[in-house]
């Protein structure tokens, strides 16, 4: 099968990238993965300079949050609720807000980034039920955090993007708190890893079939491709996709998620739902936090602004 | 990016950081990258705004650390780090003396970009061609041929610049950025007649001025006053207008040029960045050390040609 090329930018910074980064991860790599990332990542500074007020939460049962506030911002101001991503494998919520904090600040929005517990230590549901309990908490202390509780944005990347397709469906199914949109960043939807694009790039890019077989198996184990994979672990799975927020959906050609993302987008649609797609031509997975300088990655950040601006009506 | 070339180099010296710049490069190339992408790679890489310059195609483009597009520039500093290629320019907006990274960077950067420009606008046009194709004395078989390979298409027009550089371009759009020195230029003709339109230009840039203005001039735009420059030599005498102009101060010099040359005194004024009733105090003394109304239009033409005259005597070839 013919791999899409990348973005001739993308591709000059994968060269560099693919040292520190292979394309396919494997369970074992999992330990060193996670030291990896947290050297790679230098400490960000969340407060932006003192312009974003922080306050860290504690929500028990291995879960917290962190609560990011521009000092301008209104009250109450509108809210996302981030999901990190990382495979299920990795990642925290304090890592990789770069683009959450720059809406807050530009947008007057409120942020919070929930700390939901990973696999494989804790597979399935706990990761969305995690980030559900999040989300309820957000809602239910949304007068005393400042928020406004009807304008409550779930968004994430990656594997937070499928947690927050999922956290969505949760939302609808259960009755819970109500969402103004779904903000869902080349989201890891279909733990089935059987789609066109998830073969096409193998061996390729970030996150090939490979790595996307280690994600989904620490998070489902032996259910993984069965019959017993809950729509909230694996959002593709979903045969009803009405009474879902607006979606915003986005991903690159050149990764595992294309067909997977493009596919969950058109259900919405054909649902009856609201969604507006965009298909980065060249991107591969995770390029617009890997090479952010790039033309398209550039494109990518501005659409999703956009979208959030539209939405917050402002 | 630049962090992981960095962290790569501290962590494993065989991977140099500047290895793996050429490789960065070297796959932008592989990729037909464009011009924007190829200088941003050097912003990025370097850490710094990384601006290109190509004067000889009209080409500025700058992109910042960040790898954000902004044209507009800050002063250029001569201390900063860059590199020549041809025509093309590659410079790094930060200060000297620069790192083996940097040098890598510059290096593979103008490289790169030039192929660029070459594949995408065409080669920097040969000096030699240009000369060619605007040399009466150069056979028409040659000229044309010169042409051909200049893809100057049919029609075409010259530019005289100082010192006797010369500049062809297709008819259509300009194609060079004129105005920083001064410039006449030539009619639009079929490219066979190229010598002549730069006779004309070179007729058209003794009217340039830099001083007071115009700078650039347009052969088309002259009307009579062409047939006038032909009377004007080295060895002509200088009418007594010019002589008195030579000896009138600046302030009256400007204030009378800008008076001749704007449809209103209101106008003037404003150029001058004057008052109106300042400007017509100074108006009437400036005519008294001239001698005559210039208000009128007798005396306005009166004026006008003393000025295109002053300009022929101080450029008489």
């Amino acid at each position: 099968m013919t791999a899409v090329p990348f973005d001739p930018e993308l591709a000059a910074a994968l060269t560099v990238i693919s040292q520190n980064m292979p394309s396919s991860l494997t369970p074992e790599m999992i330990p060193l993965l996670r030291q990896g990332m947290s050297g790679l990542a230098p400490a960000e500074d969340l407060t932006l300079g003192g312009i974003v007020d922080l306050t860290d939460v504690d929500l028990g049962d291995g879960v917290s949050v962190v609560v990011c506030r521009p000092v301008a911002a209104p009250t109450p101001a509108p809210v996302v609720y981030w999901i990190h991503g990382g495979g299920m494998i990795m990642g925290d919520h304090r890592v990789g807000l770069a683009d959450p904090l720059a809406w807050a600040v530009e947008l007057g929005l409120v942020v919070v980034s929930v700390d939901y517990r990973l696999a494989p230590e804790h597979p399935d549901p706990a990761p969305v039920e995690d980030c559900y309990r999040g989300l309820v908490w957000l809602a239910e202390n949304a007068a005393e955090l400042g928020v406004d509780p009807a304008r409550i944005v779930v968004a994430g990347g990656s594997a937070g993007g499928g947690l927050a397709a999922g956290t969505a469906l949760l939302a609808r199914d259960r009755g819970g708190p109500g969402l103004l949109g779904q903000l869902l960043i080349y989201p890891m939807l279909d733990e089935r890893n059987d789609t066109v694009s998830s073969h096409q790039m193998s061996g390729l890019g970030i996150w090939d079939h490979t790595s996307n077989e280690t994600g989904w198996s620490a998070l489902l184990g032996d259910r993984r491709g069965g019959p017993d994979v809950s729509i909230y672990a694996s959002p593709s799975r979903a045969a009803d996709l009405s009474g879902l927020p607006p979606a915003f959906v986005d991903v690159g050609s050149a990764e595992t998620f294309r067909d997977e993302d493009v596919a969950y987008a058109t259900a919405i649609w054909q649902a009856g739902g609201q969604a507006e797609l965009h298909v980065w031509p060249g991107g591969f997975h995770g390029f617009d936090v890997m090479v952010p300088q790039a033309a398209l990655s550039q494109r990518a950040k501005q659409a999703r602004l956009d979208w959030l601006r539209r939405l917050l009506g402002h | 990016m630049r962090e992981l070339v960095g962290r790569l180099a501290a962590l494993d010296p065989d991977a140099s950081a500047a290895v793996q710049v050429i490789a960065y490069f070297d796959r932008l190339a592989e990729g037909r990258a464009g011009l924007e992408a190829t200088v941003r790679g050097a912003a990025v890489l370097a850490g710094c705004a990384a601006r290109l310059v190509d004067e000889e195609r009209a080409v500025f483009l700058r992109v910042l650390a960040d790898g954000h597009r902004d044209d507009h520039p800050s002063d250029d500093d001569p201390g900063w780090p860059r590199v020549r290629s041809g025509e093309v320019e590659l410079v790094l907006e930060k200060p000297g003396p620069p790192s083996p990274v940097d040098l890598m960077v510059l290096e593979r950067g103008v490289a790169l970009a030039r192929d660029v420009l070459d594949r995408t606008r065409g080669r920097a046009p040969d000096p030699a061609l240009v000369e060619l194709v605007v040399d009466a004395s150069a056979g028409e078989t040659a000229r044309l041929h010169a042409a051909k390979r200049l893809r100057l298409g049919e029609r075409a027009r010259a530019i005289a610049l100082p010192d006797g550089v010369v500049l062809v371009e297709p008819d259509g759009p300009a194609r060079h950025p004129l105005g920083g020195v001064r410039a006449g230029v030539g009619p639009v003709v079929p490219v066979g007649r190229l010598p002549k339109s730069y006779a004309d230009a070179r007729v058209a840039l003794r009217f340039a001025d830099d001083v007071l203005g115009p700078t650039v001039v347009r052969f088309d735009d002259l009307g009579g006053l062409a047939a006038v420059a032909a009377a004007i030599g080295p060895a002509t005498a200088p009418a007594p207008d010019v002589v008195t102009l030579g000896g009138l101060p600046a302030w009256a010099l400007e204030t009378l040029h800008a008076v001749v040359t704007s449809t209103s005194l209101r106008t003037a004024a404003t150029h001058l960045t004057l008052h109106h009733s300042t400007l017509v105090d100074r108006l009437g003394r400036a005519e008294q050390l001239l001698g005559w109304e210039v208000r009128g239009p007798e005396g306005r033409f009166r004026l006008q040609l003393a000025f295109a005259l002053r300009r022929l005597h101080a450029h008489p070839q």
